[in-house]
């Protein structure tokens, strides 16, 4: 038992500090904001230099090889510099390909990934937005040796940049298992890679809060050999699960990341300050909410950090992430609110950079699962298994 | 980062089970009832003894003085399943950490032993009527005579002064200097003549609160010294720096499994409880708002867990403090009051019923943890107090 970062850990940590803060200044977020591409190919690039990009894939396709945690530290130094780069989506995708690819798969992409020519992104949720089985209509139907997919994505991150996209869709309709199908929703889908070049497939931007890439994604007809199957035909749900808890995790860190620096830049900024003939951060109510912010960010990285270490070891996380994700959503909000209070109108203004970090932490906390979703799948775990509950001792996920 | 413990900490756990099952015993359970976990009887002597014996109390502290070199993390295991079983084993509050850092090589070797074998035990003398949060102003004399120093003054909430076989003293040496570098720590006995105890009753134990209740004592007292004299070796570490000397034990002090398991032992318990009941028609555990309720106050006790195990960490890689202790202290306290309340509003007006009313809920458990619970958040540093360190020490923010 050491929750604090190892010597390794806080090495690899350390250089990512030093590396972002003089590769990516805050006006590189600014500028990503009105790019068409939305990244920087030079910063990531660079980043495919140092090993970011594979830390954590395999070594034998040009990965790393390192645990999880070692991406999630990547991520928060990411997310405290918010970088505009693609790596979250490409990591989410690549991931699940290095868990539940074919051979052939893992030997075209993850090289390609891990040298930083290949953008990968993913799409899961479509009208309804809720990380449920039963929300996804999109079909794959058979045809030869290619499937023909017809559906719309939602929210699909990077997608103007990506090569591939990893979409869940239904290859069997849920009801094709009969009666089991009620108490087994996750059947009948499965994870297709998608080139986004192919016809058929066509995107339209969203214009979001954190003026980020995202985009609503229409396949129409689109023909998909049946080689681009990931993992099991109809199987796909318990992998779709596994690369959703991964994302939802490493994007914790980097909401984690983020939230720090904006508490700092709060701090910092009321050591500076005078009102009433002093700094306001000698004023106890301007102190307790500082202290509150720093609370509150490490509540969410030790969250964070033991749900990565957990799939690190092969243990069941799920209701660690959501732990995570829901402490994150609630806490880092608070977070950069508060930062933005004690900047009073100052934060408020375009010209000054806070809200860079403001908007994005604010986007972030609705991606990949609300605090209420994720909150309902705790409470099941807790209540709706027998046996009696005792902290810290595992919590079985359930569905 | 390694969130597991070791196989040999597991297995170590799974001991210290066994020896509570097979030495907890009903009788020793009775005993605990009627005399409470502190006025040790027969029986509860016997079962420390033994605990003694097995080298489980001081785990953490040097062999030498009768610890045994280990880790503060076996220590925090066993901690935490006596403190589970209702039984305090060493661990916060104790005093050591300080006897550690400053005492004399003839206080550690006094007093470490003592506090392992359960002969030794401390009540804090900190607060004053007029010195609480602001301790620094504390106005208890201690005046140098030839060999001894004699002791004049009052103490507050001295929880322990009517059970602890010796006093941790806090008393102004030098009322001429600044008042952080005019005050000593002394160590004596509590039967040294001229110390009146009077009792001080809290309102957590009328009727008496049943086991298992969390947070307050029946009893806490003030202590009066007039003209209490004591040897000079009782002085802990250098005349005038006490300031100084109570700081290095207290953030060690303040973490520890006891503490942690005040603020979160009602999170099981409400989620057990509605598991296992219904209220007449109204299935709790099914109510969405119940629901949501209940699985963020789990999420907030996992993060009071780590941020212990975090304090843990760092006493174990050798590193210090700056205001993780202090987090600690302000976390998990107002967590504790959000999940007492919070239980108040998932049972309704059963969570009113005090032990020994008809159809209170296990024996009113609840209804005295309300009265209590915001207690935590009071005492060893309120948390305001504890925010303002946060502050301070660890953002560098300047005083007002």
């Amino acid at each position: 038992m050491d929750v604090l970062p190892n010597e390794e850990e806080q090495m690899v940590k350390n250089l990512a500090r030093e590396f972002l803060e003089a590769e990516c200044p805050p006006r590189l977020a600014r500028e990503m904001e009105k790019d068409d591409l939305g990244y920087p190919p030079e910063l990531w690039q660079k980043m495919a230099d140092l090993g970011w990009l594979g830390i954590s894939l395999p070594e034998e396709h040009g990965g790393q090889g390192l645990p999880l945690t070692y991406l999630g530290i990547i991520m928060e130094e990411l997310g405290r510099a918010i970088a505009p780069v693609p790596l979250h989506s490409t990591a989410m995708a690549a991931l699940a390909v290095a868990e539940a690819g074919s051979a052939e798969q893992q030997r075209q992409l993850l090289p390609r990934v891990s040298r930083g020519d290949l953008i990968l992104t993913w799409a899961f949720t479509e009208q309804t937005p809720r990380f449920r089985p039963e929300t996804i209509h999109a079909e794959a139907v058979p045809d030869g040796d290619d499937f023909i997919l017809t559906g719309t994505k939602m929210f699909v991150d990077n997608f103007n940049v990506a090569e591939q996209c990893l979409v869940a869709c239904r290859t069997a309709p849920a009801a094709a298992d009969g009666d089991t199908a009620a108490a087994n929703p996750g059947a009948g889908l499965s994870l297709l890679l998608v080139d986004t070049a192919s016809r058929g497939v066509s995107h339209t931007p969203l214009t979001t809060l954190a003026k980020d890439k995202q985009s609503k994604v229409f396949f129409d007809g689109v023909r998909v050999p049946q080689a681009n199957l990931v993992g099991p035909r109809h199987q796909g749900w318990p992998i779709i699960q596994r690369m959703l808890d991964r994302g939802t995790a490493l994007l914790c860190a980097q909401m984690v990341g983020a939230a720090r620096k904006d508490a700092e830049m709060g701090i910092d900024y009321a050591k500076n300050r005078a009102a009433f003939g002093r700094p306001i951060a000698a004023f106890q109510s301007i102190q307790h909410i500082c202290a509150d912010m720093i609370l509150w960010v490490d509540g969410g990285q030790l969250l964070t950090y033991e749900a990565l270490w957990k799939m690190d070891q092969g243990l069941p996380a799920s209701v660690e992430v959501s732990q995570a994700k829901a402490f994150c959503n609630d806490k880092c909000e608070a977070v950069v609110r508060s930062s933005q209070v004690i900047h009073g109108g100052m934060g408020f203004m375009m010209e000054f950079d806070l809200h860079l970090w403001f908007r994005r932490v604010t986007a972030w906390t609705m991606r990949l699962g609300t605090s209420f979703e994720h909150r309902a799948k705790i409470a099941q775990s807790l209540l709706d298994q027998p046996g009696r509950v005792r902290l810290g001792m595992d919590q079985i996920p359930v569905g | 980062m390694d969130f597991a413990y070791t196989p040999e900490q597991e297995s170590l756990r799974q001991e210290v089970r066994a020896f509570i099952e097979e030495n907890v015993s009903p009788e020793v359970r009775q005993e605990i009832e009627e005399l409470g976990i502190r006025h040790r009887g027969p029986k509860v002597r016997e079962m420390y003894r033994k605990l003694g014996e097995r080298g489980w109390v001081g785990i953490s502290w040097p062999k030498e003085y009768g610890g045994q070199d280990g880790s503060r993390i076996d220590q925090y295991i066993v901690e935490e399943e006596f403190a589970r079983a209702g039984i305090t084993v060493g661990g916060a509050g104790s005093g050591a950490p300080a006897i550690l850092a400053a005492g004399t090589e003839e206080q550690k070797k006094y007093f470490l032993p003592g506090l392992i074998k359960g002969e030794i035990s401390f009540a804090l003398g900190f607060t004053e009527p007029q010195a609480g949060a602001d301790l620094a102003s504390l106005q208890c004399r201690a005046v140098r005579d030839g060999d001894d120093y004699v002791i004049n003054g009052q103490k507050m909430f001295t929880t322990a002064a009517h059970y602890a076989s010796h006093i941790y003293l806090m008393a102004r040496t030098d009322p001429e200097a600044p008042k952080h570098r005019g005050i000593s720590i002394f160590l004596f006995p509590m039967d040294t003549p001229g110390i009146t105890v009077r009792p001080l009753w809290t309102i957590q134990n009328d009727p008496p609160a049943p086991s298992g209740t969390t947070y307050g004592d029946a009893r806490t007292n003030e202590v009066f010294f007039e003209d209490v004299r004591i040897p000079a070796s009782c002085l802990l570490g250098d005349e005038n720096m006490g300031w100084y000397v109570g700081a290095m034990g207290l953030n060690l002090d303040r973490v520890g499994a006891s503490r942690y398991l005040i603020s979160v032992k009602r999170d099981e318990d409400i989620v057990n409880y509605v598991k296992e009941n219904q209220l007449g028609d109204y299935a709790v555990a099914e109510d969405p708002s119940v629901r949501d309720r209940i699985a963020e106050l789990w999420i907030e006790a996992q993060v009071c867990r780590l941020m212990t195990m975090r304090s843990m960490s760092l006493v174990e890689q050798g590193g210090n403090f700056t205001y993780e202790g202090s987090a600690e202290k302000v976390f998990a306290p107002e967590h504790g009051v959000r999940t007492t309340e919070t239980i108040s509003q998932i049972l309704g007006p059963y969570a009113q019923l005090l032990n020994g009313s008809e159809d209170a809920i296990e024996e009113g458990v609840f209804a005295h943890n309300l009265m209590g619970s915001f207690q935590s958040g009071i005492n060893h540093g309120s948390t305001q107090v504890m925010r303002d360190q946060i502050a301070r020490r660890g953002l560098g923010m300047p005083r007002g």
